[in-house]
């Protein structure tokens, strides 16, 4: 069976796809469930309840769902151009540092947020700089570049949270983002829904952006066939730093939503708790959503949605957290794997 | 004939069809005798690697028998070859480089390299190199050893399996005169042991010198099996580039206009510093199509990379209208009025998985005419831009939204081709552009570079296929080692002459 890729007007068979992958999971979660001893209707719906079963359930998924469709779009667009890009973990820490270093200037509202988010997605790109110099002018793989500077931002950013951006009053977070840059909540009453939105409208961005403009496609002809690309006049090294400076500016902004877009705690944490694992639960949501920036909005609904059930599932069926996370990541696994599967097939066939 | 028992290799009618349908090889009858050096010459496309393959047990043979030492075998893989003494040394090696010599040459074979039985080993593996002289140091990373001692280290390895039958492709293409020399010396020695050399190439001389006998094949039939005794380089050009002209094309005369294309003294190096092309001059007018014959391998590739401005030139100068061409990239070349058409269209050319309307504006994504409204793409301009290149060129596709993967070869070509011509271009460089094409494809896509030529264009053909260069071009020159040798008008190149020139001799 052949499958057309998304894109063009297709979207509705890989939805199909997608959603026969996660009954699949769905299922084969079912069935570990059944062998360890829970029940695994029970589990699957406090697992939805978490994520739709009430308004703040409902806000909470998508404040969940924000940040991970902005990381994901950093995974999928450096896809796009060939490159395999997980710098985003790290990004997304120095954007949430940009995002609260904003708070020491007061501006107006509105204002004071475009300034947070030009910070945070400026910090991001940033981030991505080293990546190119390396890959463009001495071959460096980006994936050994990027997981160092993932370590070198925790490591920096912990360090600027603790000595630069401390809140005098409680020194184990940093001084709380101000009112004035956070998301507002004109709608279901929480900033998390406005955070979405602009999530979503970052992506349509990146869709315009690969698919209507010469040099999203070039940085789309560099990612399929370099070699062609490259005899048809295109510079490699230009959507190489496209590539890398947009997905630093969207995982930077992930940041950004992740401290000034939930509801709480507004702030970075020692430790950065409230913003690890973003970055690499983005290359997740990007699989699910073919690499696509439609796709992903609906891949990271789906992924916040299963991330918000973890604490009912939990509470009400009484199943270990260890548990719900293997069962997870069935569910992921199978979802992402059609698109594994096309990705990587002529790797293994050679 | 030699009688049939000592016969250490023969194949009776063999058949090679590939998935795709391609016909490598029809009906080959193929035999070599113990002790003796027999070449295989063909052209590119020949079936001399499909043969090779066959008999090494990497390819199993559509139909046919074969015979080794008088019994009937079949092969399933390479192993079962090597059981057999039949081992093949490839063009491209297949080394563990950071390992030792030695590492290599027991590699695969249940000799533990650092174990007890290592140090005989090592001692026979030395006799063995002395007694034919393939001298090679045993202890040293292949890496760090020249192309000729890789070579030879293949070799060892073989004869370590106590290979009887060496098939050898291409082996001299790689190695200096003076490693040519050596490993012929050897091949003699191993003449004399009794063990039969097959070698495959397309130098004439090589052949001339020091094969015993000679099969000659082309487009996958056996077109001649002689003794060096009754082999002329006349006899074997003949038999290897052939006379059918499958089909007429009317070349017209015309009167070559004003120069468009001037290359003077160009150098190109690879990327350890050898010299691929050397020295070469030549000039394109309007309404000319100048054909560049030889066997793949040449320079040619370097050449086109270097005129597409996607390879640096060492020395010498590209010039197209006068305007010098080094540091150019291909867009601002073909701005500049050329059209390119790449000797790999599904690497070079297409981009696959995208579809036609994107494959056609590759190059030209930035052209004002595709522009919508803040620089975008208007792909409503592009569809219709697609539209007419398909009804002009007779493009046969689903539609505009095909993926480029989903159309034939001729088609894809033609995309390729539609695209160039599309900008009216004063020069054009054509590699390769029919190569694995279907007959019909093949005059439409000539029939295209005679009427544009026929429209005061400037051609450079490059092409290894002869039937090819002597249709369609006006002046001739045929490369061999990187130098363009025998530049001419195209009346005066005859077909033998040509072939001689691809086997590398200057008459």
């Amino acid at each position: 069976m052949k499958l057309p890729l998304i894109g063009g007007g297709r979207v509705l068979a890989p939805l199909e796809e997608s959603a026969f992958a996660a009954l699949m999971g769905f299922f084969f979660g079912g069935i570990l469930l059944v062998v360890l001893g829970y029940n695994p209707i029970l589990t699957y719906y406090y697992m939805f309840y978490g994520g739709l079963g009430s308004l703040s359930n409902v806000t909470d998924m998508l404040g969940n769902a924000a940040p991970l469709i902005l990381t994901a779009l950093t995974f999928a667009v450096g896809v796009r151009a060939g490159l395999f890009n997980i710098g985003a973990e790290g990004q997304v820490y120095v954007g949430a540092g940009g995002a609260i270093y904003a708070s020491y200037y007061f501006l107006p509202a509105g204002i004071h947020l475009g300034f947070a988010l030009v910070l945070a997605g400026a910090a991001g790109a940033l981030m991505a700089v080293p990546t190119y110099l390396l890959k463009a002018y001495r071959g460096v793989n980006e994936v050994i570049t990027t997981i160092m500077l993932n370590w070198t931002a925790y490591f920096g950013v912990l360090w600027v949270a603790i000595v630069l951006l401390a809140d005098p009053a409680r020194p184990e977070k940093t001084i709380s983002v101000a009112p004035t840059s956070r998301f507002p909540d004109f709608l279901l009453g929480s900033v998390s829904t406005s955070a979405l939105l602009f999530a979503i409208a970052v992506a349509a961005a990146f869709y315009v952006y690969l698919w209507l403009t010469p040099s999203g496609y070039e940085l789309r002809s560099v990612g399929l066939n370099p070699e062609a690309a490259r005899f048809s006049g295109i510079n490699p090294r230009k959507p190489l730093l496209s590539a890398l400076l947009l997905g630093g500016a969207s995982a930077g902004l992930a940041g950004a939503v992740q401290v000034a877009g939930r509801t709480t705690p507004f702030a970075l944490y020692t430790g950065l708790s409230n913003v690890l694992n973003y970055g690499y639960n983005g290359i997740g949501v990007a699989l699910i959503g073919r690499n696509h920036p439609l796709g992903i909005i609906v891949a990271g609904l789906f992924f916040g949605t299963l991330q918000a059930g973890f604490s009912t599932v939990q509470l009400y069926a009484r199943v270990p957290f260890e548990i719900i996370q293997v069962i997870e990541g069935i569910i992921i696994f199978t979802v992402a794997a059609p698109e594994l599967y096309r990705r990587f097939r002529g790797s293994l066939k050679k | 004939m030699a009688s049939p028992t000592k016969e250490l290799v023969k194949t009776s009618n063999l058949t090679k069809t590939y998935p795709d349908g391609t016909q490598a090889l029809t009906g080959v009858d193929f035999s070599v005798t113990k002790g003796e050096i027999h070449g295989l010459l063909g052209e590119n496309g020949a079936g001399k690697t499909t043969l090779s393959k066959i008999l090494s047990g990497i390819l199993k043979p559509t139909s046919g028998e074969i015979y080794i030492k008088g019994n009937l075998v079949r092969m399933k893989r390479p192993s079962d070859a090597l059981g057999l003494g039949i081992g093949m040394v490839h063009q491209h090696f297949a080394l563990v480089r950071p390992f030792s010599a030695f590492e290599n040459i027991v590699l695969g074979t249940d000799l533990n390299p650092t174990g007890e039985r290592a140090k005989e080993a090592k001692a026979s593996i030395a006799d063995l190199a002395k007694g034919v002289g393939l001298q090679v140091t045993l202890d040293s990373p292949v890496e760090s050893l020249a192309l000729g001692a890789q070579q030879r280290v293949e070799i060892l390895k073989m004869l370590y399996r106590n290979v009887d039958i060496l098939i050898l492709d291409e082996p001299t293409s790689s190695l200096t005169i003076k490693e040519t020399g050596e490993l012929f010396k050897s091949l003699l020695k191993l003449k004399e042991e009794g063990k039969c050399v097959i070698f495959i190439t397309h130098k004439l001389r090589e052949v001339m010198d020091f094969c015993d006998s000679i099969t000659v094949l082309r487009q996958g039939k056996v077109t001649g099996r002689i003794s060096k005794s009754e082999a002329s380089p006349i006899t074997l050009a003949t038999m290897m580039v052939g006379r059918t002209v499958e089909f007429e094309l009317k070349r017209s005369p015309m009167t070559p206009g004003d120069e468009v294309f001037t290359i003077d003294n160009l150098t190109l190096l690879d990327r350890e510093g050898k010299e691929v092309v050397k020295d070469l001059s030549l000039k394109v007018r309007r309404g000319e199509i100048f054909g560049i014959a030889g066997v793949e391998g040449n320079g040619q590739t370097e050449l086109a990379e270097a005129i597409a401005g996607i390879r640096r030139v060492a020395k010498g100068s590209i010039r197209l209208k006068g305007t010098e061409t080094e540091g150019k990239s291909s867009s601002v070349i073909r701005r500049h009025g050329a059209g390119l058409i790449p000797e790999d269209r599904r690497q070079m050319g297409l981009i696959l998985e995208m579809n036609l309307d994107e494959n056609v504006i590759l190059g030209k994504q930035r052209d004002l005419q595709f522009r919508g409204s803040l620089t975008s793409i208007a792909w409503r301009k592009v569809r219709q831009f697609t539209s007419d290149l398909m009804k002009k060129f007779e493009i046969t596709a689903k539609g505009p939204e095909s993926p480029a993967r989903s159309l034939s070869g001729g088609n894809q070509q033609k995309v390729v081709v539609s695209r160039e011509l599309s900008s009216d271009p004063d020069f054009i460089v054509a590699a390769q552009p029919t190569r694995g094409l279907d007959v019909a494809a093949t005059e439409y896509i000539r029939k295209l570079l005679l009427d544009s030529r026929g429209g005061g264009k400037a051609v450079l053909l490059i092409s290894a296929e002869l039937d090819e260069i002597l249709q369609l071009s006006d002046q001739i020159g045929v490369m061999y080692e990187g130098r363009l040798i025998g530049v001419g008008a195209a009346e005066t190149m005859s077909r033998e002459r040509i072939g001689l020139l691809m086997g590398g001799i200057v008459a």
